[in-house]
């Protein structure tokens, strides 16, 4: 029950021991060098090492940049900067986020204004998908690294194109569900967590629809096109085109059905390129990737998920912050991460390189999705709206409710926490 | 009815702890099997009562052949130094869990509880829990359990060695006349030489789980057959002098006694017990211990004697008694 | 008079890591505290009181985390019984065995959780793959009813052994005297033990309900790792909710709230487990007799 006062209690002496550290380095070093300290979920801060040493390399005479190794988890990244940050006085410049955290940090206040140090040309150089989930209230406060977004993934040996729209997808699963070439037809996530709201986002943008009209401030859950989401999703199940147990599927238990070449299609994100291509995959080159099926009419979307650095109020080191995001996210360093890593590449330009195109011919298809990359609502309460969707919707997977009763409580729920919020939008 | 082992004997991790041992113990009769710790005596106890296996020899009691019998068919009364009382349970409840088990209509289980409390003169203690018991009624409701149990055989294991001296000697012929009363063969362990002395009609004197002498106390303690057995009883133990020939001679400290010529000796130190008086000495034969008279005023410098005819001689290697 | 001054250190030191955090949040539950009010309190009269009276997520998190306690505990001391006395046994290598017992108690929840969400997998686990070939997929992790009943299973497998470890202490105490002289009056080995075992066993099964009830109350990561308190919330627990309000939602003041509500409600459970645990005391004296 006091499991979060623990973890404070461990971000304070985590804390104090980097104050510490922060305090005796300038007196050890070199007093025009200055010390830029970043905190990164682990598989970043493994993965940005060899770039962060040329930064430093670089920079020899005037910046040292130090990458602190978070844990694995994203919401464990989020707990134990959260855990510093109450705490006042940080022990890191800058953070690299999740874009759902932005509006709750802004609003917060733990954030610095971004826009001395990227203007309209560095933005307009991102590609759409990644110019999203940047700001709040119109302030630049973070500055992607790493692109991510959603994809419908599917078998080239089982058909000749994927699907476009929703029925298209359960007809060509069901068929060959029937003709025995796979057990399953689509495989997605379905667990109660943050991972169901990009899928939901997707359906509900997908046939029409809107979570959350920020201008307006309204929920469209309860209208058609959310209904008639969370009802295709809670049919895939009840028609047997998904398994039942995607009802705890994250991304691993998708991918670990799709990799075994027991679903036609698979959710999931751009890092599942890699993954389906390596030795062990059962559909190792058989793999297409496409943006999601959307209703005829409705144009198809994609969740936006990136990751991106912010810097952090109170950073003695601005300048010299802002030169490292700038290094680390340069076309130099994101072709690194794309060929090293498999990393989303943020630049439009890197895109639009022919050579690039040749050499990777399937990002073409991940620039299509990012065209069409949709926001989660982008508010300060997400994290209360996130929740309430996932409890309702997946009340309706688990057919404890209907799809209608459930997107009408999450409607309503939805709303009271906006009320309670104060009408508090973008 | 007789009980009687032959040859039994138990080992563990190959080594015997009762080895080849044989007694027979008749109905009126009370054994005692007494020596140093670790000897074998309470294993002894615990072959009979059926708790451990023999590896070895039978048991029998009467004509019943027990040896393989589970402990709760040998139908055995046991006291256990420990007392072994239930803490949860009442004096009563102790003393009626094993009638109850034993399928004992009610009437008769309250009957016969009644008639032993008054026996064990704990009336009016039967609704106390044992914690609420002094150590000497806590050892009477084992003996009454005991007692209740209608046993072919009674065993006693270091009844009395968590009490004080003081109850002890209270309690020795309540206890005596209770178990021999019953006209049952009794077993009774103790480390305790006074104590064996005073409630053995024989007592078996154990070593290394092998018995070494077995008589009544008095010829044990006038015949003793080695050295091991003269030393173990009478107490103050008895005086051992220089080996000569391979021989050593022994006379218990009651036989010797001051004369005007004899052994010189000069007194160390003196133990003042009221009706009688310790004197250790020191002789050419090495320390001397000696009873004398309380009153007695002993010199620095003496001279003692003694009777041929009261002199043990043992043989130095084997210890076994030579004259 | 002494005695007491010396003890002051240590209670001050209880104090401040007890005392001063609870007394911070009794006063918390008090406020708004939350990313809406710039993350400064603000008195709000008891609202957050009145809104945990209607949230009806707290109270069905309430039945969810006593459901998933009262019944892993009960396994817990049902299984730990028999391990207990499995173990007390003579046997060969029985330091091996007994240490042995003890590495599911020993390793790290989350590693466990994640271990068992895997086993539990539908259709990749050993679970499914053994049930399926009867034709039967259950799909424990993923739906409402069942979902809990798999976090019992991981907890009992993970916590039976530390009950064990109690008990077994338990039945150390009980001295070897009391069975001989059960036996000897002619009872079975299973009265001996209704005899004897049980009623000296209570209050250690007391001490070892009462801790892990307070622990089952408390499930926290086995949650958050296995099912995330999904599916349709039917998994979670009120810390989960707890740390959620806190670290997600950053609403300290009804984080507070449900956690001041839940150590009021938790600590009753163990005052009513110690109350019984005296009472079963008087009657099963822990110290036996001499």
């Amino acid at each position: 029950m006091f499991r979060w006062r623990k973890k404070l209690s461990v971000g304070l002496t985590i804390g104090l021991s980097l104050v510490l550290s922060l305090v005796l380095i300038p007196t050890l070093t070199a007093q025009e060098i200055e010390p830029v300290t970043i905190l990164m979920p682990a598989p970043f801060a493994d993965s940005t090492r060899d770039l962060v040493k040329d930064f430093n390399q670089k920079y020899e005479k005037s910046i040292h940049l130090d990458v602190i190794r978070g844990p694995l988890e994203t919401e464990a990244i989020s707990d134990l900067a959260i855990s510093s940050l109450l705490l006042g006085d940080t022990p890191f410049d800058a953070l690299l986020m999740d874009i759902t955290w932005l509006p709750k940090y802004a609003r917060a206040g733990w954030l610095e204004a971004l826009d001395n140090g990227f203007d309209e040309s560095d933005i307009n150089d991102l590609t759409n998908g990644a110019q999203l989930g940047n700001n709040y209230q119109g302030v630049l406060y973070r500055w992607p690294l790493v692109a991510d977004i959603g994809l419908l993934f599917w078998r080239t040996d089982l058909m000749e194109k994927p699907p476009s729209t929703p029925d298209e997808l359960v007809a060509v699963s069901r068929n060959l569900q029937n003709n025995k070439k796979v057990p399953w037809g689509y495989v997605w996530q379905g667990r109660q967590y943050e991972g169901l709201s990009c899928v939901y986002l997707e359906m509900i943008d997908g046939f029409g629809g809107n979570w959350f009209n920020p201008d307006r401030g309204t929920f469209g859950l309860d209208q058609k096109p959310g209904v008639n989401a969370a009802q295709w999703l809670t049919d895939l199940i009840q028609e047997g085109i998904s398994p039942e147990a995607v009802t705890n599927y994250a991304e691993s238990e998708t991918l670990q059905s799709f990799k075994s070449g027991d679903s036609a299609f698979m959710r999931n994100w751009p890092y599942a390129w890699a993954e389906l291509q390596k030795e062990d995959s059962r559909v190792r080159g058989k793999v297409g990737i496409s943006t999601m099926v959307a209703a005829p009419g409705a144009s198809p979307a994609s969740t936006v998920g990136s990751w991106g650095f912010s810097l952090l109020k109170g950073s003695k080191h601005k300048e010299a912050v802002i030169e490292a995001f700038k290094f680390l996210t340069s076309k130099e360093s994101q072709l690194k991460m794309f060929e090293e890593y498999g990393y989303t590449p943020t630049l439009k330009s890197i895109y639009e390189d022919p050579i690039m195109l040749e050499k990777y011919p399937y990002i073409i298809e991940l620039y299509k999705a990012l065209k069409v990359g949709r926001m989660r609502p982008e508010t300060p309460v997400y994290a209360q709206l996130s929740d309430v969707l996932q409890r309702n919707l997946s009340e309706s997977l688990t057919q404890e409710l209907t799809a209608k009763i459930s997107m009408k409580n999450a409607t309503s729920t939805s709303e009271q926490i906006m009320l309670a919020a104060g009408g508090l939008m973008k | 009815m007789t009980l009687e082992l032959q040859s039994v004997g138990r080992q563990i991790n190959a080594k015997w702890i009762v080895h080849d041992l044989s007694f027979s113990v008749k109905q009126d009769e009370c054994l005692v099997l007494v020596g140093p710790s670790g000897c074998g005596k309470s294993s002894t106890l615990r072959l009979i009562a059926g708790l451990d296996r023999c590896q070895q020899g039978t048991i029998k009691f009467g004509n019943r052949d027990v040896t393989h019998l589970p402990p709760s068919e040998r139908a055995v009364g046991m006291v256990f130094q420990s007392y072994a009382l239930l803490p949860h349970l009442t004096v009563y409840e102790n003393l009626e869990l094993g009638l109850r088990i034993r399928g004992v209509r009610i009437e008769e289980r309250s009957r016969r509880i009644q008639h032993i409390l008054d026996l064990v003169q704990l009336a009016d203690r039967a609704n106390h829990r044992p914690s609420a018991l002094s150590g000497g009624q806590r050892q009477r409701v084992a003996l009454a359990r005991a007692l209740l149990r209608n046993a072919m055989v009674y065993l006693l294991d270091e009844p009395m060695s968590n009490l004080d001296a003081q109850l002890r000697e209270q309690i020795r012929p309540e206890l005596r006349r209770l178990i021999l009363d019953q006209g049952k063969p009794t077993v009774y362990v103790t480390h305790d030489q006074n104590e064996a002395l005073a409630m053995a009609n024989k007592i078996a004197i154990i070593n290394n789980g092998e018995i070494v002498q077995l008589d009544t106390p008095i010829h044990l303690y006038n015949n003793p057959n080695s050295l091991f057995v003269a030393q173990f009883l009478g107490r103050p133990q008895i005086n051992c002098l220089k080996p000569r020939d391979h021989q050593i001679q022994a006379i218990r400290p009651e036989d010797l006694k001051f004369s005007e010529s004899g052994l010189p000796c000069r007194l160390v130190s003196r133990e003042w017990l009221g009706n009688t008086q310790l004197l250790y000495l020191e002789s050419a034969e090495g320390g001397l211990r000696m009873v004398a008279e309380p009153s007695f005023q002993c010199p620095e410098r003496l001279f003692v004697t003694w009777q041929q005819s009261k002199v043990f001689r043992f043989d130095a290697k084997t210890g076994l008694r030579t004259s | 008079m002494t005695v007491v001054y010396l003890l002051i250190p240590a209670f001050l030191l209880l104090a401040s890591v007890f005392g001063l955090p609870l007394l911070r949040y009794a006063w918390l539950s008090f406020h708004a505290d939350s990313v809406l009010t710039g993350l400064q309190p603000i008195a709000n009269d008891g609202a957050n009181w009145l809104r945990l009276m209607h949230d009806q997520r707290y109270w069905q998190d309430l039945i969810q985390t006593l459901r998933f306690a009262f019944a892993s505990v009960g396994f817990e001391l049902l299984l730990g019984l028999a391990i207990a006395l499995l173990l007390h046994q003579p046997m060969r290598k029985r330091g091996l065995i007994r240490s042995a017992a003890l590495i599911p108690w020993a390793l790290p929840t989350t590693v466990m959780a994640l271990g068992w969400r895997w086993i539990f997998n539908t259709p990749y686990g050993p679970i499914d793959q053994f049930t399926s070939l009867s034709g039967i997929s259950l799909n424990i992790l993923g739906n409402p009813s069942f979902a809990w009943i798999a976090l019992v299973y991981a907890d009992v497998w993970k916590t039976t052994p530390f009950v064990a470890l109690i008990l077994l202490a338990g039945l150390q105490s009980i001295p070897n005297d009391l069975y001989e002289a059960c036996t000897l009056e002619g009872a079975s080995s299973f009265t001996c033990f209704r005899k004897i075992t049980l009623p000296l066993l209570k209050p250690y099964l007391g001490l070892a309900m009462t801790f892990r009830l307070a622990q089952a109350f408390g499930v926290f990561d086995l949650v958050q790792v296995m099912t995330g308190g999904g599916p349709a919330s039917s998994t979670e627990s009120l810390a989960l909710y707890a740390y959620w309000n806190a670290l997600r939602f950053l609403d300290f003041g009804y984080s507070a709230t449900i956690m001041i509500a839940s150590f009021v409600l938790l600590s009753t459970i163990v005052a009513f487990g110690w109350w019984l645990m005296i009472l079963l005391n008087q009657r099963g004296s822990m110290a036996v007799t001499e």
